[in-house]
């Protein structure tokens, strides 16, 4: 057991950071999301740190690095407030493809991994919630073509990326598990309609009627799920990073700004406050190792453990977010100031990929008589 | 980064499974397992048999005697001992004096005390609240006086403690006595060795909520005390009191102990019917997130002591939310009993007990369990306490 990071994860770590704190300031940051939220630019910039090949397989042109790695780029990406979709396409996206014939992993693996191909997950459906298995978008099979028709909502970066990995149904109800296969289409054979974000980035909603798609694996439900989990595990990575730096940024401010003629930081009632913030913090990032170093265990370990970390982060994201906008005070709400910003990244991660409540309710649909790290 | 033990580690867990298994009494396992009364000699017994095995200061290094193991093996072993239902060590004599014994103490003290812990011969108490000094310790007033007598220098010790935990049982206790009123209060504190058998001490019993007796008062009149049971310097105890919160880190979030409790709380759950129930259900799973969180916290701890590499200072979280867990499953093993959670029936906490109830009696601790836990909270420096000392660690100011 060991939870040190290695030399060359320290070395990565500290290549994101360099990059942030010179290439990805706020006033940058603010200045594109008021602009649209379009990152593609950002994303290309990722790409030449050579992170959108972190975890993409070495033979397909990637570096084959593992969950640990992803998770240290996800927490500076956090604490640099980078609104690109890197747990999206660079992280989700590989884990789909590892479910891909040959052909299909040649042909688009190389170029997502160089950042010259955005290919992102488009999951969301509008009854689905949370629940992937739910499923309406329909595919049908016409000679060896494959054609989809239905809807996706709120696919990230969706007017900016090249493709999308679609599932769909070619047999059974809409909620079953089985019968769902995944699907690549390229964007020029859907509708994307694209709006700005709550959170400073992208996205849209995709229309498929008789799109042309190319199958990427057959009784996919088991993948999407791994997919979702390797997204999950990013975000809370990514969440410990937001967290990380709103806590520092709220602890500068209590340290600084003066009230009845004395810091903030000298009120108990305070700084009790910042105690519990700490407390949370220190959870989720406790909670945040746990999610990734289970990334590769067997299906319902993994899931277990993944929404156990979810629940977690989804309890701290909304503390520490909500309190440090409070220890604030009125500079915490306006939207000149970084802290309501990575609170509301904050907010709209909470509700990605399952929200705190979906993910109670599968840790409670999933308890075993014993319980810990290693249950 | 890797989630997993070692092959080492795991063989030696497997070892200290076995070892337990093998040496743990049964009856004392089943009160343990289901919350009823533990006798002095209940909690003696398996001090003893750790002891004769070098096992009972299991923190200790080798060169006292102890087996020396590091951190992990240190939880692994306290892990082992706690699903297994062994009662928890009582810590006043290995846990606590000893370090310190060990630390500041001389070479005579060495040899006079730490036989009799390691073996689980001597009981000792824990002296440091006093009723005006509770979350301010450094007020305490228990007075030392240092004379000169033919028979050597002695202390003559004045005054009252309290929340003295099973001193009924102590023969030793060690206390923080206050040798000078000159300066900060912290500076005229000392650290003192007290036989409880000496002349002016009366123990007297504080019945606490849940009608047991467990903690204390203990009134010193005019106790003389041998010079040489002074540890380190005069005035320094304070140093000496903190160095011994300091050996109290990860031991105190008694994780492995809530993961034990948490099995029972579904077992409790099942059998009254409520497991099924999504609202209380929802409860439970919380609860478990929380205890995985706090376990991983621990973890993260263990391994940073190991390998030197990190720094975490967060002995205030652990004890915090280590409390709060304890105090929360013991909250809903009451709700889940429910109804059947209200006759007191203080004979039923006795082994054996043969009451002519309609429902099981395992249900009949649960509500004492809660009520006990509320000192959870309070105790080794209040929760409050311990915000404001996370606090001065995140705002460093």
């Amino acid at each position: 057991m060991d939870f040190d990071f290695t030399e060359d994860q320290e070395s990565l770590r500290d290549a994101v950071r360099r990059w942030v704190d010179k290439g990805f300031t706020f006033e940058r940051r603010h200045a594109l999301a008021k602009a649209g939220g379009a990152t593609r630019a950002v994303y290309g910039e990722l790409a030449e740190l050579g992170l959108t090949g972190l975890v993409v397989p070495e033979d397909n042109g990637g570096l084959g690095q593992g969950a640990v790695d992803a998770m240290v780029v996800c927490e500076e990406l956090g604490r640099g407030l980078v609104n690109a979709p890197f747990a999206h396409a660079a992280l989700m996206t590989p884990a789909l493809l590892a479910g891909a014939p040959e052909a299909v992993r040649t042909e688009w693996l190389p170029g997502i991994a160089a950042g010259e191909s955005l290919v992102v997950p488009a999951l969301q459906e509008r009854a689905a919630r949370y629940r992937w298995q739910h499923v309406a978008t329909r595919a049908t099979q016409t000679g060896g073509a494959w054609a989809l028709s239905g809807a996706k909502c709120a696919v990230p970066a969706a007017d900016e990326a090249d493709a999308f990995l679609v599932p769909a149904r070619v047999s059974g109800a809409d909620a079953d598990t089985a019968g769902i296969a995944l699907f690549l289409v390229r964007k020029a054979d859907v509708q994307v309609s694209a709006y700005a974000t709550q959170d400073g980035a992208r996205a849209g909603d995709l229309r498929l009627n008789n799109s042309t798609a190319t199958l990427v694996a057959q009784d996919a439900f088991a993948l999407i799920e791994t997919a979702v989990d390797v997204g999950i595990a990013a975000h809370c990575a990514e969440a410990v990073g937001l967290m990380d730096r709103l806590v520092a940024i709220t602890v500068e401010y209590m340290n600084t700004r003066k009230q009845f003629g004395t810091t903030l930081a000298s009120f108990q009632a305070l700084r009790h406050r910042m105690a519990d913030v700490k407390m949370q913090l220190e959870l989720g990032r406790s909670m945040s190792y746990f999610a990734s170093l289970k990334l590769g265990e067997p299906a319902p370990q993994r899931r277990r453990a993944i929404s156990q970390a979810r629940v977690q982060l989804g309890q701290s994201m909304r503390f520490v977010g909500q309190q440090c906008v409070q220890l604030h005070g009125g500079i915490g709400c306006t939207d000149e100031y970084v802290a309501s910003h990575y609170f509301k990244r904050l907010t709209m991660l909470e509700m990605t990929l399952g929200d705190t409540l979906h993910h109670l309710g599968e840790v409670s649909a999933r308890m075993q008589d014993t319980a810990g790290v290693f249950a | 980064m890797d989630l997993n033990f070692t092959a080492e580690e795991l063989a030696f867990r497997q070892d200290i499974r076995q070892w337990v298994a093998e040496n743990l009494p049964a009856d004392i396992a089943h009160k343990v397992r289901t919350a009823l009364r533990l006798s002095r000699d209940d909690m003696q017994r398996w001090a003893k048999i750790l002891g004769k095995k070098g096992w009972l200061g299991w923190g200790w290094p080798q060169q006292f005697g102890g087996p020396g193991w590091n951190a992990i093996q240190k939880h692994l072993f306290e892990e082992e001992c706690a699903l297994a239902c062994a009662p928890r060590v009582v810590p006043f004599g290995p846990v606590m004096v000893a370090p310190v014994i060990m630390a500041f103490g001389n070479a005579e003290q060495h040899q006079r005390f730490l036989p009799g812990i390691a073996s689980g011969e001597v009981w000792w108490s824990q002296g440091y609240s006093e009723p005006g000094s509770g979350s301010d310790l450094a007020s305490l007033k228990c007075k030392a006086e240092r004379v000169s007598t033919s028979s050597g220098d002695k202390y003559i010790v004045n005054g009252q403690k309290t929340w003295t935990t099973l001193g009924q049982y102590g023969e030793w206790i060690f206390c923080l006595v206050r040798t000078s009123s000159e300066g900060k209060p912290q500076t005229g504190i000392s650290f003192l060795l007290i036989d409880m058998k000496s002349p002016g001490i009366t123990v007297r019993p504080i019945i606490l909520m849940d009608g047991e007796h467990e903690v204390n008062e203990v009134w010193f009149d005019n106790v003389e005390v041998p010079a040489e049971n002074l540890i380190g310097e005069e005035n320094k105890g304070w140093t000496y009191a903190k160095h011994l919160l300091a050996h109290e880190r990860t031991n105190i979030a008694d994780v492995n102990r809530a993961k034990r409790e948490l099995e029972r709380l579904k077992r409790i759950a099942k059998a009254e019917g409520i497991y099924e129930d999504q609202r209380f259900r929802d409860q439970i799973a919380l609860l478990e997130v929380d205890i995985v969180a706090l376990e991983m916290m621990v973890l993260r701890v263990l391994s940073a002591e190991k390998s030197g590499k990190q720094s975490l200072d967060v002995a205030g979280l652990l004890k915090i939310r280590g409390s709060e867990i304890q105090q929360r499953y013991s909250e809903l093993m009451m709700l889940a009993a429910g109804p059947l959670a209200r006759p007191y029936i203080h004979e039923a906490m006795e082994a054996g007990w043969q009451g002519d109830l309609a429902f099981p009696n395992t249900l009949l601790p649960l509500a004492g369990t809660y009520f006990n836990m509320r000192k959870t909270t309070i105790y080794g420096g209040s929760n409050e306490v311990q915000r404001n000392i996370v606090s001065q660690t995140v705002l460093g100011s």
